[in-house]
């Protein structure tokens, strides 16, 4: 069931989604499902490349380095570009026939800065209400409540030109809510953010995914935060999908040993390397698969051996990050792990 | 920055209070949307619904608009003759006036969207891509004819009110109604010219200077070459004098006034056989405005 989707087209496995993390029981149906999904632009670029991927309900990360795809893949998603070919579902409609229907159900918030300075956020959203399709009263109530929801009261009555990037932020993600969404479609939501806004947004994100029902796909390159939300992730480089799994999945399997030493490491590594280990060099540190209960018995009395100052010992998680690092390690780390 | 990272976490507990309540209510389709959006550009084109800065314009060229219709009426009460007509009202007032509105307001439109990026928004809600210009069009033409039109119905309240008998009410419905018309043909080139050119800039003084320059310049050239290309005396216009007017929108407009059997003198002299072509060039003028508008929209905003 944890198996990485295979790269080549073809239907998608039927039944529930990987993970099976979804709210509602018996809400099978894929969010999002393309299939063979590439889109050229001029030039010869592409951007996607024969994607097939399939989405469940929860929240999903779309991770991928700038330029990997991602935000091509949401304006298709959208029906605001439409793919040289392939096929694309959102919400069980065809993007390229209903893509108003898509429209009027997705709440969209953009990478880049698309708020005007000289109107209040609860105008701005008001407004946006409207052309969601709210009658102007609902617009207004729907507005308030969610701006309410991203954390901005009284200041909501201010004009948006005064306000910090967090609360921007939270005023795109609003704007997004406003129509009351069956998904939202997040283009790197804690982009320009500080630390602790960073977590804040994500913490947001993943209140509305699991609090208020809405399936969210949130794109993001920049692993470490977007798996701390996600129940389900999408990694995509260079507009092919290099794996779509749970977020368990992805955390699990593959544990590796941090060794920290203040000086000695080359020595370390090839102690390590003698004793059946393969250690990785990894900036200062050494990285280490666990393979087996006595593996951090072996860094020990390695370290201990050779009279190193240990300074970091710690078992990792893997980040998601090693998978662009080193993609061809880490599936045979995996199966090293599983075996 | 910092200052903002505790009344997040409050907020987030009040979420988890209050709970998140799903919408059941009704969803109006594209048709609403459009008129919602048009009605809302409608009002920022006078500044309803912004600051007191954003209605200077706006008022201060409803009010010069006004002023002859104004004029006329007391001229009227006080036992004048009619110096203020429908079909031309005041010509170069009406040119002055109309640059200037456009020029500070069409940019009102649509240029702040462009400049802050909004247009993704409205693109990824059930909007189709041209229904954005086609509102915001609508909206700016509108705006343009109350500019034009109720000066026009006061002049006509002003007539009618002096006129005595139905004979003479019915003569000035009757020359009010083509007045009416022309100023139709104002509102749809103008706004159109407008738009197209403020659609091609996000900065609000380029647009506005844009706007400014094309049309005062190509006023003054339809001038300069009326002047130059005038030799006989008053009334006896060459066929040069004639073809002036077809360089600026304003003089096509009157050019086209002249064809369709407006008799108010203007500066430009009567195209007489030339008319025709002043009638070509309003629907080229306005196709290039409104296909421009459209290829800007069909490409813009998305893909930034």
């Amino acid at each position: 069931m944890t198996t990485p989707v295979p790269l080549e087209s073809g239907p998608p496995q039927a039944g529930p989604p990987p993970g099976g993390t979804g709210p509602g029981p018996g809400f099978v149906a894929a969010v999002i499902e393309t299939s063979a999904l590439t889109q050229r632009y001029p030039g010869a670029v592409t951007a996607l490349d024969q994607l097939s991927v399939r989405v469940g309900p929860g929240i999903t990360g779309l991770v991928g380095a700038n330029g990997a795809g991602k935000s091509t893949l949401i304006k298709i998603l959208l029906g605001l570009l439409t793919p040289t070919s392939g096929r694309v579902a959102v919400l069980g409609l065809d993007c390229a026939r209903d893509g108003e229907r898509i429209r009027a159900r997705c709440g969209y918030m953009p990478e880049h800065d698309c708020l005007p300075p000289d109107v209040t956020a609860t105008e701005f959203v008001t407004h946006l209400g409207r052309m969601s399709g709210l009658p102007p009263t609902a617009a207004k109530e729907r507005a308030a409540e969610s701006l309410r929801h991203v954390g901005l009261y009284e200041e909501r009555y201010r004009q948006i030109g005064t306000y910090s990037t967090g609360m921007k932020q939270r005023v795109k993600l609003a704007q997004a809510l406003v129509g009351d969404p069956q998904l939202l479609l997040l283009d790197e939501p804690t982009i320009g953010l500080d630390p602790a806004g960073r977590a804040a947004m994500l913490d947001l994100v993943s209140r509305i995914g699991t609090e208020f029902g809405i399936s969210i796909l949130v794109s993001s390159h920049l692993l470490g935060e977007i798996e701390q939300i996600c129940d389900h992730l999408v990694v995509i480089d260079g507009g092919r999908l290099l794996r779509s799994d749970s977020m368990t999945s992805f955390t699990q399997v593959s544990q590796v040993l941090l060794i920290e030493v203040d000086e000695g490491t080359a020595e370390l590594e090839a102690e390590l390397a003698a004793r059946g280990l393969r250690p990785r060099p990894q900036e200062r540190a050494l990285l280490v698969q666990i393979v087996s209960a006595e593996t951090c018995d072996l860094v020990r009395d390695a370290v201990a051996d050779l009279g190193l100052p240990l300074n970091r010992l710690e078992q990792r998680r893997r980040r998601v990050e090693e998978l662009f690092r080193d993609d061809a390690d880490p599936s045979a780390a995996e199966k090293e792990g599983a075996a | 920055m910092t200052t903002h990272s505790g009344p997040p976490a409050a907020g987030v507990g009040v979420i988890h209070d209050i709970g998140y309540r799903h919408y059941q209510g009704p969803r109006l389709g594209r048709a609403a949307i459009i008129r919602a959006l048009g009605w809302h550009s409608l009002r920022s084109a006078f500044g309803i619904g912004r600051g007191a800065k954003a209605k200077i314009i706006p008022v201060i060229t409803f009010a010069i608009m006004c002023l002859p219709a104004v004029v006329n009426a007391i001229g009227m009460a006080q036992g004048g003759k009619q110096i203020v007509y429908y079909d031309t009202y005041v010509f170069q007032l009406r040119v002055f006036v109309m640059i200037i509105f456009v020029a500070a307001q069409a940019p009102e439109l649509v240029s702040r969207d462009l400049r802050s990026h909004v247009l993704p928004l409205y693109f990824s809600r059930p909007l189709r891509r041209l229904d954005y210009p086609l509102a915001k069009l609508g909206a700016f033409i509108l705006a343009c004819l109350i500019l034009l039109e109720i000066p026009l119905l006061l002049l006509y309240l002003g007539m009618i009110s002096q006129a005595h008998g139905g004979g003479a009410i019915w003569d000035q419905t009757r020359a009010l109604i083509p007045g009416l018309l022309v100023g139709l043909a104002w509102a749809v080139l103008l706004a159109s010219l407008g738009l197209a050119l403020a659609s091609l800039s996000g900065r609000r003084a380029y647009a506005t200077g844009s706007i400014a320059i094309c049309f005062f310049l190509s006023w003054a050239l339809a001038a300069l070459l009326r002047g130059v290309t005038q030799t006989g005396g008053p009334g006896v216009a060459g066929a040069g004098a004639r073809l002036s007017g077809l360089v600026s929108p304003f003089t096509v407009l009157d050019g086209l006034r002249q064809w369709l059997g407006g008799t108010s003198p203007t500066p430009l002299p009567p195209p007489g056989d030339l008319g025709p072509l002043y009638g070509v060039m309003f629907v080229l003028l306005l196709a290039a405005a409104a296909g421009g508008l459209a290829v800007r929209y069909r490409k813009a905003g998305v893909l930034q």
